[in-house]
């Protein structure tokens, strides 16, 4: 059994050894024979796409097969969604780079078309805590997530912080209200780094994103980090409480799990070989650092997990639950 | 650093004989990508993103940025040829360059096109050199009013594309707002305009209104006129411009470069709004507005030389700050990232070889451009000489391929048949489809930007009028309305 | 004749959206929802459709439409269009456009068999190398693999 530098251990959804494995080993045969197609439903560029590219990297590196990373994009993910869960053939040569927004979409808007557990996880990657960030300008600079709270609380409607609507940027900000009874004004951007780039311009006042967008302008001091929607401070801003710390609850847990799935009905061998890959690939000290540099984190909860789908489902249905109780599902 | 001291460093750097061949073949691909049909810069840089990665930082990010701006080059080449665009940002040019190559004049044409493209973007990357952190600093702070202003002044100059019926042109901008409305509300997240298709949840795509609009439409005309074997019937008259066409142009191209590199700068505009802002410029500043749309080398000069500027002004944000304008910088930043590079403010301090020495880049990549491309000039004439029957097939497959490069969507191929068809008849009646394709572009930002602004603004509709940018945008709209309305009385009532 | 029927085109498709946006919804709590702009486009149409009904002055001059030949040609181009962007999914791009290649090539250009099926041939397998290996863009692959 070999052990790697990095305590990193994924198993595959298929009933596999626990044990990381040689992908090769279990290659079979005949597959594949063309490209495999990893399917990114974001636009080229951003931080699905630069995640994907990555894993792709290392996945062609100890397998050896030619992958090809392919934007499927619109509709905030949708399109892309729904050709992997209605459209792409079950054959092992189409691979999803998802993220957990995909629950959302299937439970939101699939309108019955499709449900997430048409797609089904083989490995896990990384999460991304949603971050909110403040000023380091103005009446704001300086404060703390309790002191902004205050002044959100005193003058309604004042502060203006970006959302991106119809996800969980909107929620984090209408948990945030419930709790404090603060209340912002939402102004809509498309994502998260429209967002900051808002919040340098002076447009808005708090912006919420990951670490990979605001980091450059946190650098040049154009930014201050409020609070991170995570279980457990982030060990590149050791200062920047959680949202539970601040707060006081355990419910501000709004992060961005990304996995990789294919569709329902791949064979099994072929889905064993496919999750090896990802395996070793995310095993590689290589690929962690790289991701580490882009500021997310492991859940150790996933990366110890020993059926990956029934975990991620478990996220899945959790979500359903604050769907439900927010009244956007029924 | 200075920003000479930055240029010797940026030279030092790029001046390597491997970093020399990666910018060059970074035109090359660019040139080719902006003469076929539809595939455009956004296709090709993703495509050839993984390239990158066995590449050095600086080799790759001056191969991708050549691609960016080599399109540009490129792109006139169809439209001139055979009225087809070969990318969104060349669609105006088919309105006058297409007109000039059926009178002989291809070659003049596609000359005036690449030096003023070799002047635009040279101008722009000068204005990089020693600008970009003021103009970062003030593009920054455009927000959603100051975004709206823009819309607004760039949908007045759409009113100044219309020929012929102000009648029918308000309707196909009203159209265009139609068509951009369907995919999905930003400013809510709902779906609109989408009757349950899941294609349709990304929108209607650019480059299959495009394409069908003025590829598959002119093709169907052309096909429906087959007497002539060639499709210039006249000898080709000369292959470079001549004097006469050197003081038209030169103007136009100043004025483009000026226009397009504000436009770049904005986030939201881009070579695309670049384009059709200065062919309606042009219009309207010209002596006799009526030769435009018959072969009026202004019309060429203009918006070839503004979308090459655009290029050089987009990158100032991206360089800088940071901050992705469009989907090409954005995926130029992506590249970085995978580079293990973090652009941001402080970029310029942390990188400065890299950061100098894409600058750099682009002065060689304009220069590697100009040497391939007016050359070129010679043999795409020739291409005229070829037999339609043999042209069109080809054509219409690259056409289709093109289209697909988008989206890797069949449904955008029916999208693009559809749009071929309706533009077929819709010619037929004389309507103008320029302006359906500016105000599709157009509309979107222009709809975000004013509720993003009524939403963030404390006193609704005020703050157009407080803020001092939006104020001046939306006045210069107001003024320029009146002026048109005025003329249009007075050309009216003089015929009376 | 075809442009007064297209005007009441524009008249009905004017209506029909300004009717479908004012459901969707028009003022929200800061300001326009997602049916206004629609709304104003769409009542713009309808309004610019009435006027071009009744102003014969922006009629175009007596358009030219294609009769016989010449239709049969533009209808070839656009069946072969269709047949295209239908035949993609099933038979794979390479295979689908040289059908629809070849079959345009003889009905529409009246070319020699041996002209149309080298030119099909040269051209769709320049386009497969060009996009799919030179580019690396994935094309559709048919039942056969390519």
């Amino acid at each position: 059994m070999k052990r790697f530098a990095v305590a990193l251990a994924l198993a595959a959804a298929v009933a596999a050894p626990a044990a990381a494995q040689d992908p090769k080993a279990i290659k079979p045969k005949d597959f594949p024979t063309q490209p495999i197609e990893y399917v990114v439903v974001y636009p080229a560029g951003g931080g699905m796409d630069v995640t994907a590219r990555l894993l792709a990297k290392y996945v062609e590196k100890a397998t050896g097969d030619k992958i090809l990373v392919n934007n499927r994009t619109g509709g905030a993910g949708m399109v892309g969604h729904t050709y992997l869960a209605t459209q792409a053939k079950p054959d092992g040569y189409t691979v999803g780079v998802l993220a957990n927004l995909v629950w959302g979409d299937a439970m939101l808007r699939a309108q019955g078309k499709w449900a997430y557990t048409d797609l089904e996880p083989i490995g896990y990657l990384n999460s991304d805590a949603l971050t909110w960030v403040g000023p380091t300008e103005g009446p704001l600079k300086g404060k703390s997530l309790k002191e902004i709270l205050q002044v959100a609380k005193d003058k309604p409607g004042t502060i203006r912080i970006a959302t991106v609507p119809g996800s969980m940027w909107e929620y984090l900000v209408e948990q945030v209200e419930a709790a404090s009874g603060a209340k912002f004004l939402r102004v809509p951007y498309q994502g998260g780094g429209a967002g900051i780039n808002a919040l340098v311009g002076g447009n808005v006042d708090i912006a919420q994103g990951f670490f990979a967008e605001y980091r450059g302008h946190l650098d040049a001091g154009k930014v201050a980090p409020l609070a991170v929607a995570s279980n457990e401070r982030m060990p590149y801003l050791k200062d920047m409480p959680t949202f539970n710390e601040a707060l006081g609850g355990k419910d501000y847990i709004w992060a961005v799990i990304r996995f990789v799935a294919v569709p329902k009905g791949t064979p099994a061998d072929r889905k064993a070989y496919l999750a090896a890959g990802v395996r070793a690939a995310i095993n590689d000290p290589e690929l962690v650092a790289e991701y580490r540099k882009a500021g997310v984190y492991f859940d150790p909860a996933l990366v110890n997990s020993t059926g990956i789908a029934n975990d991620l489902n478990r996220y899945a249905e959790r979500e359903r639950e604050f769907y439900q109780q927010t009244g956007r599902l029924k | 650093m200075g920003a000479l001291d930055g240029l010797a460093t940026g030279f030092a750097v790029i001046l390597t004989p491997a970093n020399l061949y990666y910018c060059f073949l970074g035109s090359l691909v660019g040139t080719l990508v902006g003469v076929l049909p539809g595939i455009g810069p956004l296709a090709a840089l993703a495509l050839l993103l993984p390239v990158t990665f066995t590449l050095t930082p600086v080799a790759g990010l001056a191969m991708l940025a050549a691609i960016f701006y080599g399109a540009m080059y490129g792109g006139s080449t169809t439209s001139v040829l055979v009225n087809i665009p070969g990318e969104a940002a060349s669609v105006v040019t088919t309105l006058d360059g297409h007109q000039l190559a059926r009178q002989g004049r291809a070659g003049a044409a596609l000359g005036i096109a690449a030096l003023g493209s070799f002047i635009a973007g040279t101008a722009s990357v000068v204005l990089l050199t020693f600008f970009a952190p003021a103009l970062a600093a003030i593009a920054i702070r455009f927000g959603p009013p100051e975004n709206f202003g823009l819309m607004v002044l760039g949908l007045v100059c759409t009113l100044y594309m219309i020929t012929g019926s102000a009648v029918k042109g308000v309707l196909t901008i009203a159209l265009g707002f139609l068509a951009a409305a369907a995919g999905i509300d930003v400013v809510n997240g709902r779906e609109r305009f989408t009757f349950g298709s899941v294609d349709l949840t990304a929108g209607i795509e650019l480059l299959a209104v495009v394409i069908g609009l003025f590829g598959v439409a002119e093709i169907l005309a052309n096909v429906e006129h087959l007497t002539r074997n060639t499709l210039v019937a006249e000898r080709i008259r000369g292959l470079w411009p001549t004097a006469a066409d050197w003081r038209a142009s030169w103007m136009p191209i100043l004025r483009g470069s000026g226009l397009g590199f504000l436009l770049g700068l904005v986030p939201g505009g881009g070579p695309v709004t670049a384009a059709f802002m200065s062919y309606a410029v042009e219009r309207r500043i010209a002596r006799d507005p009526s030769r435009f749309g018959k072969g009026a080398i202004e019309g060429v000069a203009g918006p070839e030389s503004a979308n090459n500027a655009a290029v050089g002004g987009s990158m100032i944000p991206l360089l800088s700050l940071g901050i992705p304008g469009n989907a090409v910088t954005a995926l130029l930043l992506g590249a970085l990232v995978i580079q293990g590079i973090q652009p941001g403010p402080l970029f310029m301090t942390q990188r400065p070889d890299l950061f100098w020495g894409v600058v750099a880049s682009m002065y060689v990549g304009n220069v590697f451009l100009l040497v391939l491309n007016l050359p070129l000039v010679g043999l795409w004439v020739q291409l005229l000489r070829v037999p339609y029957r043999v042209l069109f097939p080809i054509v219409l497959l690259l056409s289709v391929v093109g289209t697909y490069s988008a989206n890797k969507n069949v449904f955008d191929l029916w999208v693009m048949l559809g749009f071929g068809v309706a533009g077929y008849a819709l010619r037929k009646l004389e309507y103008d489809l320029a302006p359906f394709v500016i105000a599709f572009v157009l509309a979107p930002l222009l709809e975000q930007s004013l509720r993003q602004a009524l939403v963030m603004s404390p006193d609704g509709a005020m703050i157009l009028v407080k803020r001092p940018v939006t104020a001046v945008l939306l006045v210069a709209s107001a003024v320029l309305v009146g002026l048109m309305l005025r003329r249009k009385q007075r050309s009216e009532g003089g015929n009376a | 004749m075809a442009e007064r029927a297209l005007n009441v085109f524009w008249i009905l498709l004017g209506a029909a959206t300004a009717a479908h946006a004012w459901t969707i919804g028009l003022t929200g709590p800061s300001g326009p929802d997602s049916g206004l702009f629609p709304l104003i486009a769409g009542l713009i149409v309808a309004g610019a459709g009435a006027a071009l009904l009744c102003l014969p002055s922006h009629r175009a001059a007596a358009p030219e439409w294609p009769r016989g030949a010449a239709l049969a040609r533009v209808l070839g181009v656009v069946a072969g269009l269709a047949l295209m962007a239908g035949a993609i999914p099933y038979l794979g791009f390479a295979a689908a456009s040289a059908v629809t290649m070849l079959v345009l090539l003889r009905t529409v250009e009246r070319s020699s068999w041996i002209g149309s099926i080298a030119l099909t041939v040269g051209t769709v397998a320049g386009v497969m190398w060009l996009f799919g290996h030179a580019l690396g863009m994935p094309l559709p692959r048919g039942p056969w693999g390519w």
